[in-house]
């Protein structure tokens, strides 16, 4: 569900060796089991996905372990990546976001039927003609960084604090439609930007 | 198909950032897999999703990871269950994330009377799941038995139609209301209604549904 951008990654000299759009990777490690593909993998995202762990209540271990699984995942699995289903980077970071709600279920007793296997899994053959959406992702982010504080507080506590929205009610002292009306100005304030992603 | 009702654009994005209970999650993936607009929509609430992430920083990871993760990496390609299973299960007329629960087609639900003219099936969920998913089942010119909403409420159509005061809900269209919103569905004539509802478990829908009956059943 979640994408990351490349543009740090480029502007960085010490990196610029993986600035090849990580659609690519994906490609090359479904069709020739690559090695090579899959390192630039791990250091294109096993950075950003244990910090992910890590913002997300993971502790060091837990956080390593996790990004190993989703990489190892991502290995196995690369043939079921379709372009269609979103940018590269958005499948990867879906990947890793399940084996940690996974595991958090597992530990809470509350086990959940993988809804997202369904979404993952696809028969389309990995397309040619789609490039990676990451300097869309690169304005996107800069654009929540200047949204107003309450609107940005929601996103945040929604997609990386993992909170429901009535628990993000709860937890600020607002009522739930506050909740809900402010992730929906900030969603019209971030539309714009959006309009030519496919 | 011409949908007409969507998911709130809140609750497209509580689905994409994973933290919908499973029911609702199960009612807004089968809505999306019905409806184009809503997969462009998830497109978008993805990338913003990411694009928050993508703010999240970097973790160094520790020494040997890397040859750790290489060690582990062979040749095996994993062929996720859901792939086969979906396929080998699934009625083909129904979305992949609905017919992944229901093997053998809306033919095969087994109805519980529930007042005149209306039936419904549970469908199961997680053990400790909050909230309920299930079908309804209305017959054509009956009151759909949902009154005023208490907890949120989505009910997705899946066969044949109703109206209230906010137009016509036909196959494909969802109810997204919040949970004071008042009105009073009326199945279409003809065809029977069948609709995927999921419900705060809080709500016993039996009582709702004896609610919404006793003005005119004395129940
Ligand atoms: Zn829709």
């Amino acid at each position: 569900m979640y994408a990351v951008t490349m543009e740090e990654f480029e502007g960085n000299p010490d990196r610029t060796a993986v600035s090849i759009e990580p659609i690519e990777l994906i490609r090359r490690v479904a069709e020739a089991r690559d090695r090579e593909a899959l390192t630039r993998l791990f250091q294109l995202f096993a950075p950003r996905i244990k910090s992910m762990m890590l913002r997300l209540g993971a502790d060091q271990a837990q956080a390593e372990d996790l990004t190993q699984e989703a990489l190892l995942t991502v290995w196995r699995k690369a043939h079921l990546y379709s372009p269609e289903k979103g940018a590269a980077s958005t499948w990867i970071f879906t990947i890793a976001r399940n084996l940690r709600i996974d595991l958090v279920r597992r530990h809470s007793s509350k086990p959940w039927v993988d809804l997202d296997d369904v979404e993952l899994a696809s028969d389309a053959p990995l397309g040619s003609d789609t490039v990676e959406q990451s300097q869309i992702i690169a304005r996107v982010a800069k654009a929540i960084e200047h949204l107003p504080v309450d609107q940005r507080k929601v996103v945040e506590l929604s997609f990386v604090q993992d909170l429901a929205h009535s628990e993000i009610a709860e937890r600020i002292g607002i009522p739930l439609g506050t909740v809900k009306s402010r992730l929906r100005l900030a969603y019209e304030r971030l539309r714009p930007l959006l309009e030519d992603l496919h | 198909m011409t949908i007409a009702f969507h998911p709130d654009i809140s609750t497209l994005m509580a689905f994409s950032a994973g933290t919908l209970e499973e029911p609702y999650a199960v009612v807004v993936a089968t809505h999306v897999a019905m409806c184009e607009a809503c997969r462009e929509q998830k497109k978008r609430i993805d990338t913003i999703g990411g694009a928050v992430l993508a703010s999240a920083g970097e973790a160094a990871m520790s020494p040997g990871a890397l040859d750790r993760l290489l060690a582990r990496a062979d040749d095996s390609i994993e062929l996720t269950r859901e792939t086969s299973r979906s396929k080998a299960a699934a009625d083909s007329r129904l979305p992949a994330p609905l017919a992944s629960r229901l093997a053998g087609g809306l033919e095969s639900v087994r109805w519980r009377w529930s007042g005149p003219g209306v039936s419904v099936a549970d469908l199961p969920v997680s053990p400790g799941v909050d909230g309920r998913l299930m079908l309804l089942r209305v017959a054509g010119g009956r009151p759909v038995p949902e009154h005023s909403h208490g907890g949120q409420e989505l009910t997705l159509i899946l066969q044949g139609a109703y109206q209230d005061r906010f137009g016509r809900f036909g196959v494909g269209d969802i109810a997204d209301h919040d949970e004071d919103v008042e009105h009073q569905p009326i199945a279409e004539a003809g065809q029977d209604c069948i609709c995927l509802v999921a419900v705060d478990a809080r709500l016993s829908f039996r009582n709702r549904v004896i609610r919404a009956l006793q003005p005119f059943f004395g129940l």
